[in-house]
């Protein structure tokens, strides 16, 4: 999506109402990667709560041009969330789900709902390869950089770069051309 | 890397997942900023990421968004005017009772300082009296004593060190001869040592007759070394032996520090 660079200088400057916009854009897709990595709601609106105040309080250190907004954003969400998923509580709770990755998270909120939209991307998220479920599912849900991900995988970096490519295009024909 | 070979080489999607080197970062950068195509498809690639953590989100608390601006903007939405000015006054009410003990604790802070103050005060007062007193005797004894040294009823006699003993020694003696009384400026001579005292003589020269008039006794820590001595018989000298503590019956010679004859 194309950035909205006009209100996150607004925000930087102190805008509460550019701000609230700012979360209205973002804020769903942020709890959904947030979710993946903690698997239960009331803590992941917490998280929520935190990656948005966080956000607010450190706007001034995004420089515009230098990485995408969501991208910033999502680094901050992704480490709130590992940090909650190192403490004792958590290792104690749900130790079933702990494997469980974000396609398994659409199934079950799919499970859950009857909205049309949701029937819709289980169709899609069936037909995604298992490669590309672990590769989304590291570079993009865990944070992990390509190079680590090739270390992981014991894959050639080429190939990562290269099957995510293709993966995340996947993705796109089944989520955007429609 | 020419626009396509960009496009293809799975930066972009590194870019927005955060999953690339600095260097990259720069490198794709530099892309968007030459290629539309290149930040088209980079906005594309993001779109579906959203796209498909949004599917993953299911329902949100529409509260979030509330606490979310309660924590930074600590502004309450507040549905009723009466809940308003309810508050306002609450508030100023807190705000007055806060200050109001502020007030009381800062009074009573102030209270207890003065006290100790006080208490300081007073204690120099007392002893800065003491001094004065001291001070005002002091005086008045040293006036005593200038009075005596400058009436005609004394006569000054000087005592020079004996030679052999204590050349360096000397005092001075004012004597009255109608009250019999004498004063002994023993200020010249040096502290007696321990467990000795100095003893003050008048003497007849012909034949020699030495009659003891007194123990300078104290000399240390006198303060002027200003002795008073009364009594005395008709003197044709006056001499200060160092005796044993308590005083001798007769001077020891040999240890005859100062001498001086009336009349010279």
């Amino acid at each position: 999506m194309s950035q909205p660079d006009d209100l996150i200088k607004e925000m930087q400057n102190g805008s509460q109402a550019a701000f609230a916009k700012i979360y209205e854009s973002y804020h769903k897709a942020i709890y959904g990667a947030i979710i993946v990595i903690v698997k239960e709601s009331s803590l992941a609106e917490e998280i929520l709560q935190d990656v948005f105040v966080k956000a607010w309080n450190s706007c001034s250190s995004y420089k515009i041009g230098k990485g995408r907004f969501y991208t910033w954003l999502l680094a901050i969400a992704r480490n709130a969330s590992i940090d909650a998923t190192r403490s004792k509580a958590f290792k104690n709770s749900n130790k079933n789900l702990h494997d469980e990755n974000f396609v398994d998270i659409i199934k079950t909120h799919n499970s859950l709902s009857r909205q049309t939209e949701f029937i819709g991307v289980q169709k899609y998220i069936d037909a995604l390869k298992p490669v590309c479920i672990e590769l989304i599912n590291l570079l993009y849900f865990n944070g992990y950089t390509q190079l680590e991900t090739a270390e992981k995988l014991d894959t050639p970096l080429g190939t990562v770069k290269t099957r995510i490519r293709n993966c995340i295009n996947d993705l796109r024909k089944m989520l955007l051309d429609n | 890397m020419t626009e396509k070979e960009i496009i293809s080489s799975g930066l972009l999607e590194g870019y927005v997942t955060g999953s690339i080197s600095s260097e990259e970062i720069a490198e794709v950068e530099k892309a968007i900023d030459q290629f539309p195509e290149v930040k088209k498809e980079v906005e594309e690639i993001e779109l579906a990421l959203i796209k498909l953590s949004e599917s993953a989100a299911g329902n949100i608390s529409s509260t979030i968004w509330e606490r979310i601006s309660d924590a930074i903007f600590k502004v309450k939405t507040l549905p009723k005017a009466e809940h308003k000015s309810r508050s306002m006054s609450s508030v100023i009410g807190w705000a007055a009772a806060v200050i109001c003990f502020l007030g009381l604790a800062w009074m009573l802070k102030q209270n207890n300082d003065l006290k100790r103050e006080l208490r300081v005060t007073s204690t120099e007062n007392v002893i800065l009296k003491d001094k004065v007193n001291t001070n005002e005797i002091d005086l008045a004894e040293a006036n005593n004593l200038l009075e005596v040294i400058r009436s005609q009823e004394y006569e000054t006699i000087s005592l020079p060190g004996n030679a052999d003993v204590a050349p360096d020694a000397y005092a001075t003696v004012y004597y009255n001869k109608d009250t019999k009384t004498a004063y002994i400026d023993a200020n010249g001579l040096p502290t007696p040592p321990r467990g000795k005292v100095y003893q003050a003589w008048s003497l007849i020269m012909e034949p020699l007759t030495p009659s003891d008039i007194g123990l300078l006794s104290g000399f240390e820590d006198h303060k002027t070394r200003f002795f008073k001595l009364e009594n005395i018989p008709s003197p044709e000298a006056f001499g200060i032996t160092l005796e044993p503590e308590g005083g001798s019956k007769t001077p020891t010679l040999s240890q005859l520090y100062a001498i001086g004859t009336l009349g010279q």
